[in-house]
Formats: structure tokens, sequence, C-alpha cells
């Protein structure tokens, strides 16, 4: 395999001793999940709950102290942020299928968000954490939308990307809820031929329309209509709540795979990868942040994207322990382990978009 | 919820710990309250027991070991189980606390006491389970029917010193002129076989490991005698040397084909032309991902075996190593 952008490395690692080594910290930390990770995911939707019915009903107490109304925000966003970060975004990957719970688990939950649960496994679970930052079969990096290297062509569209991306962070929900749909071509643009379909066009739309529609009824017509006369209250503290979700978790995504140094692979280099090429692969096309207990939390451990990448269906709360070891390892192999402050890689995320809207 | 429901879950009926009970070195008696609405068993039924074992629910089925009468008066039921050391649920059930809530399935299975024939019952060993919970009813019936109660023999076979239940059998037998039993055990006693002879004329019921099973269905069969069976086959899986090839079956909806426990299921089910969905090929997506209804399989990646209970499996990283019943 060779590197397409130049990075720090020096030598290519020895992939066999690799995936010996990261298998090892798979294995010791699998042994290690017990009630603990049970507790815990049932603590954080406990949690999750507890914010997001406190939200609304401080939404609808806005008349008697805005600052209620504010709160009430606040604490929506969050539970909206739990619920799509640290539970579903988790639970979806099946780090919590080992629990045998009839509701935790990746074939049954159902998150709180414009897109529907199984048609992101597909583009998600599948195509991005399968074929990570593979240009041309891995469609997250960039969604179509942004030119984040120069694998693709510069088109003139990419001179305004900056202003397409804030748009896309805005709408974060719809833009993940219509990514499959984009790919597929199902409305616009020029079919591909010879794609095998795991889903019909007809499915696809229908389950895009339903759960897009259930989601807006719910924020925008049933809780504010409950308020009755604090419609506009509740109407506008629920947009505010999925405002700061769409941008909070685009900026934690962004983080996570294009930073500067983040690197990207080319179809045919990554033939008949061994599992160490594999692991190689995930491990450069990911970047972690920096930061505390909270703030981890708040990202669904994304801010251990490596790890996540290295090892999706490991509860995420435990790649805080893993780091560590990880991090060694790629010391170890010469590999960059790319880690680094919020305020250090997201600006790094925003050079790229900016590098890479000119030729 | 389950803050005011201790172990509150859908698809579940609740039951609480009255007592647990060593019986000997690796035999336990619990004692369950069940939930109201738990829909009262058949001497002779069997449940699903479900219990969180360090953060995972894991089931196993056990017969149940008290009668419907007893479960009427007390709401009570109990099970009479052995522990298995390296099993992946009975070490727990020591440790359970006295009024700590689990979960139960409803009753199962149609292994029931006939009333109007005599009856040859052979257990072998903790297969006596649910022929105690039939001898509890019948017990009861003495006082509520005035015509006699038909005639009830037991072979209790098992190994030296490890008979269960001994003391409820005989007191049984006390009180009900009509039934008896024999403690037996293959070194003193020979096999099953030799003592079936002189039931020719009973019902003949059989509950205990496949050995068993098979000598007296081996026996009937030879001589036109109806054998009602409830082996531990179908409970728990016979899991064979795994470096040989077999072919097994598998039931995937509403289809049954045959597998082997060398390719992945993934491989098979596709070369069979069923649709199924699948991705990665190498179990990170979970787009193959089923419910494994009942069966083991192995995790190609660790070797590991599975649980024999449901649970969500990866078609591209399973084996089959028994039969198995999948949903898709």
């Amino acid at each position: 395999m060779k590197k397409t952008m130049n990075t720090a490395l020096s030598s290519t690692p020895n992939y066999d001793k690799l995936a010996v080594q990261l298998d090892a910290i798979k294995s010791d930390t699998r042994a290690k999940v017990g009630s603990d990770d049970a507790q815990y995911i049932r603590r954080i939707i406990l949690m999750q709950r507890v914010c997001e019915w406190s939200g609304r009903i401080l939404l609808m107490l806005g008349f008697l102290q805005p600052l209620l109304w504010v709160l009430g925000v606040l604490s929506l966003a969050t539970a909206k942020i739990l619920d799509n970060m640290e539970i579903g975004h988790n639970v979806m990957h099946g780090q919590y299928d080992w629990m045998n719970d009839k509701h935790i688990n990746s074939k049954a939950y159902e998150w709180d968000i414009a897109c529907d649960g199984s048609s992101w496994n597909r583009v998600h679970n599948y195509e991005h954490h399968t074929y990570t930052n593979i240009i041309g079969k891995d469609r997250d990096f960039g969604y179509g939308l942004l030119r984040l290297s120069s694998d693709f062509r510069w088109r003139i569209k990419n001179l305004w990307q900056f202003v397409t991306y804030m748009l896309l962070s805005v709408l974060f929900q719809w833009g993940v809820a219509y990514h499959e749909m984009a790919a597929e071509r199902v409305f616009f643009g020029k079919k591909k031929e010879n794609r095998k379909n795991a889903i019909t066009h007809k499915e696809l739309k229908q389950r895009f329309f339903s759960k897009g529609a259930r989601q807006l009824i719910k924020d925008y017509v049933l809780f504010p209509a409950l308020a009755g006369p604090l419609f506009l209250w509740v109407l506008t503290g629920n947009a505010l709540a999925n405002l700061l979700r769409n941008l909070w978790t685009s900026t934690i995504i962004f983080c996570g795979h294009f930073t500067g140094d983040v690197e990207t692979f080319k179809e045919e280099e990554c033939k008949d990868e061994t599992r160490g090429q594999w692991y190689y692969r995930q491990a450069l096309g990911s970047s972690n942040i920096s930061g505390g207990n909270v703030f981890h939390v708040l990202t669904g451990h994304l801010s251990f994207q490596i790890e996540h990448h290295l090892f999706p269906d490991i509860p995420a709360r435990r790649y805080r322990e893993m780091a560590p070891k990880v991090k060694a390892i790629f010391e170890e192999h010469g590999m960059h382990y790319n880690t680094g402050s919020f305020i250090k890689q997201y600006s790094s995320v925003l050079k790229r978009i900016l590098r890479y809207s000119l030729p | 919820m389950q803050w005011f429901l201790p172990a509150w879950r859908d698809g579940f009926y609740r039951a609480r710990v009255i007592s647990i009970k060593q019986i000997n070195a690796n035999t336990l008696n619990i004692t369950l309250s069940t939930e109201d609405k738990w829909p009262v068993h058949q001497a002779g039924q069997h449940l699903a027991l479900t219990v969180d074992v360090h953060g995972k629910l894991t089931t196993r089925v056990f017969t149940i070991a008290s009668g419907a009468r007893r479960h009427s008066t007390d709401n009570e039921i109990r099970l009479v189980l052995r522990v298995k050391e390296n099993g992946a649920l009975t070490p727990y059930l020591r440790s359970l606390k006295t009024n700590q809530w689990i979960n139960i399935s409803a009753p199962k299975g149609s292994f029931q006491l006939p009333t109007d024939k005599p009856v040859l019952m052979v257990a072998g060993g903790s297969g006596i389970t649910p022929f105690i919970a039939m001898l509890e009813d019948y017990l009861a019936l003495q006082d509520t029917t005035a015509s006699p109660l038909p005639d009830i023999h037991l072979l209790h076979y098992a190994k030296q010193d490890e008979h269960l239940l001994l003391d409820e059998l005989s007191k049984i037998a006390s009180a009900v002129s009509n039934f008896s039993f024999r403690i037996l055990t293959r070194e003193r006693d020979g096999d099953v076989s030799q003592h079936l002879p002189l039931f020719k004329s009973y019902q003949w019921m059989v509950c205990g490991p496949q050995s068993l099973y098979e000598s007296v269905s081996q026996y009937a069969t030879s001589h036109h005698i109806t054998v009602e069976s409830e082996h531990f086959a179908a409970l728990s899986p016979i899991i064979s040397n795994s470096a040989s090839k077999q072919t097994l079956s598998l039931h995937h909806d509403n289809t049954v084909l045959n597998v082997n426990n060398q390719q992945t299921l993934l491989e098979q089910l596709q070369q069979a032309n069923i649709p199924v969905n699948f991705g990665c090929g190498m179990g990170i997506c979970h787009q193959c991902q089923c419910v494994k209804k009942q069966g083991v399989v192995r995790d190609v990646r660790t070797g590991e075996l599975s649980d024999n209970a449901e649970e969500l499996i990866q078609l591209c990283v399973s084996q089959a190593v028994t039969n198995l019943e999948l949903q898709s």
C-alpha cells in the first residue's frame, strides 16, 4: 500500500505485527466489558430522558422567566446530542449487542434525528467503516459536496464550498438523512449502472419521508401544539435545539476525518488488503480530539475517532483506556497518532476546506 | 421504569426469588414467586429463565419442578437445577439474593401426565424435575377425586448417591398407595431396558439424557409402545468435535437447508440463493446481522462459541456448530 499524501511516516510498518498487537488490545478490552458497561449505557439513556423531558417542560415555562426557556433549549439540545452520539451512534454500531437487551441493540434502536436508522447503518457502518477514506468507495469523504483532497478534480462549485460547508453544518441532520439517496441518485442525476442495491429506491424514498415527517411533526407541530398559546416559544426552542445539535455533531465529525493530516487511499491500493493494512488505513484516516470527561461523553467518544475506527464495536467508553496503548503501538511502528485540542483540530479542518476550494 | 418495577422488561414476565437452597454439591433448589399475570403452567412444562450476568442478559431453559396446584395456593414455583461450573448462567444463580427480581418466560411444552392410564416414568439425573411436578399435582388430586388414581411407577436413574428429591418421593409413595418408585444406578442395576418388560401395558414417559432416551425408545419401538419424552437434546445442544466436516440443518425464516461447519453462514446462504443483506464480510458493519433463535455458532475471528439462547449474530463471521434457527 502506498501513501497518497505526505506525512511524517518514515517507513511502512510491519502490518502483520500491527494486526496482532491491535487484536490483542481488542480482546483484552472485550474481556473486561461487562456489567459496568451495561450500567453505564442505561445511566446515559436515563440521563438523556431526563434532559429531554425537562427540556421540553422548561420550554413551556418560558413565559414565567425567559431564562427557563434558554435552559430548556440547552437541555433539549443536550438530550438530542446524547441520543445521537453516545447512545444512537454507538448502540447502532452494535457496541452493546452482547447485552441481549431487546431495545439496546443495533437492530432495534431508532434515534431522534431525521435520518432513518437502517439507512445510516448501510452508509455509515458498512461503507464508511469498511472503506474508510478510500476515494470513490467511502462516500462520507466530503459527502459528495466538498472537495477535501487533490484526489478530486477541482470544479467551479468548490470555490464557495466553505459556504456549502456552513449550510451543511446547519442542516446536518437532513444532510445525513439525504446522504444515501443522493449517492444512489434517487431523485437527481445520472443513475449509476450495475449498482448492487440492498434496498429499492422506492423503499428508500418511503423511509426517508416517513422518518423525516415524523421528526418534523414531533418538533414543529406536536410539541408546539401541546404548548397551546406558547406555540411559537416551543417551536423556536425546538428549532434552536436542533440547530445546536446539528452544529455540534457536524463539527465533531469533521474533526474526526477531515483534519489536515488525515490521509486518503486509492481503491486499487486497497485490493486484497490484509487485516493489518485495514487497521493501518483506519488509523491514518481518522483523528482524535483531546478533552475532558463531559466533552468525551457529548462527542459520543468520537473524540477517540482513531480507536473507534480500529474497534467500532467495542463500547465507546472503553476507548479512553485503549488510547494510550494504541498510541504506544503507533509510535513503535512510526505511525502518526493524529490528536490535538479541539481548537487545533477544528482550525485544521477549516483550513483544509478552504485549501481545497482552490485548485 | 425499573425503579418502580425491578427487572421490568418488555416481552418477559417477572418473578421474585423467595429462597435458594443448595440440595447437594451441585444442585440448587430455587423457589420463585411469579407476578400475577404469568400464565399458570401445567406440571411437566418448562420455562426460560433470564438473568443479568455481568451486564449480559443470559437465558437458559429449566423444567418447573413444582405442580400447578402449589402455584394456585401460594403463587410459587420451584426450579431444581444442576450447576454446571463452566456454564454461562447456572454458577451465577448461586449468588441470587432473596427478594431479587428476575425474568421468566411463559411456560412451554406439552409433556404432561395422562390421567386415564397407568404410567411408567423413567427419569435420568435431574430429569426427575418434571415428574416431581406431576407427582405433586397427582398427590393433590387424591384429596379432590373420589375415584382411585391410576398406577404410577417411577424408575429413577442417577449416579450413586446423586438421586435427587428422595425424601419427597418417599412422602408421596407413603401417601398414595398407587405410586411406587425404584432407585437405580447403571453400575448396579444395568441398562434401563432390563427393567422395562414389566410395564408393557403402561404409558411410558422419559426425561433424561439422550442415552437414556435412546435405550427406552429402542425398546419401545421394537415392542410397539409409544413414548412421551422430554429429553435434554432438545434443551441443551450437543457440541461435537469441530475439526471434522459435518452437515447441519439451518432454519432461515421459512426455508430449511443443509449447511456445513466449515464455511460461514453468509457464504452458504448466498450459495443457496437466499436473499440476505450483507456488507463488509469481516464483522464490522452489522449489515448481515440476524436473530439466532436457537443453536450454537462459532465466531470465525476468535473461535469463540456462542450461547445456545436467542441473540444477534453476524452471518459473515459465524459458522454453524449445531443445528440452527435464524430469523432475518
